[in-house]
């Protein structure tokens, strides 16, 4: 009896060792991950754009800003996930790409409010 | 968490307190009737110093990254059904276990 007990259960390990193989991903914790990226990434992006307008940027120096900011984002992003992306999220653009375009919308809207306030008023 | 908020909002107060000394800096300009080519170095530290605290407080304050494994430490179930004390496993059924096993192999 406790040998076919043990033979069920080693089989049941070896079916949900080959489900692990087919990347099953916790869905409901990798959506709050790509949330909590979201948030940080739109955050930085209204930050950067602020800054960008104080320090007077015009032009394509302001874009260049705002790709040196999303990259040091990514890279403290990374280094929050422990350097293990693949525990946390199924592919590296959830880290890098994610939110990018958006974050531009709300860099640009901000850098324009900010250095209309400290340079043109 | 509210020790991540604090510190964003400080870094908030901090990058309007740029702001507000860049406003002053070229109203001086204006009256020594000089040209605006960047704000002044301490201007700068502090936008510095703004943008350190908003990033730790937009790497702290939305929440902390979730093992995505089924099968990792964090997602495993550990807690026992709570009438667990009323379970009796040394009853006369247990007689029959092994030809249940049977039963279920053939």
């Amino acid at each position: 009896m406790a040998v076919g007990h043990g033979d069920s259960s080693s089989s049941d390990k070896k079916s949900t060792d080959a489900l692990s193989d087919l990347q099953t991903f916790n869905a409901e914790n990798l959506q709050s991950n790509m949330k909590v990226i979201y948030y940080s990434r739109t955050f930085l992006s209204i930050i950067g754009g602020v800054i960008a307008g104080i320090l007077g940027f015009k032009g394509l120096i302001g874009f260049v800003f705002y790709f040196l900011v999303m990259a040091v984002t990514s890279a403290a992003l990374t280094a929050k996930a422990k350097f293990s992306i693949h525990s946390y999220f199924d592919t590296w653009n959830r880290v890098l790409l994610d939110g990018f375009f958006g974050g531009l919308m709300s860099f640009v809207l901000f850098w324009t409010f900010a250095y209309d306030i400290v340079h043109i008023f | 968490m509210g020790l991540g908020f604090t510190v964003g909002v400080i870094g908030v107060l901090i990058l309007g307190h740029a702001a507000y000394s860049t406003i002053q800096y070229r109203s001086l300009l204006k009256i020594m009737e000089e040209e605006f080519s960047g704000p002044p170095l301490d201007v700068v530290l502090e936008l510095l110093v703004g943008l350190l605290c908003c990033m730790w407080a937009a790497l702290t304050v939305p929440g902390k990254f979730l093992s995505v494994h089924p099968h990792s430490d964090e997602n495993r179930v550990v807690s026992l059904p709570e009438n667990v004390d009323f379970m009796i496993f040394n009853h006369r059924g247990r007689a029959f276990s092994s030809e249940i096993d049977l039963k279920l192999k053939h």
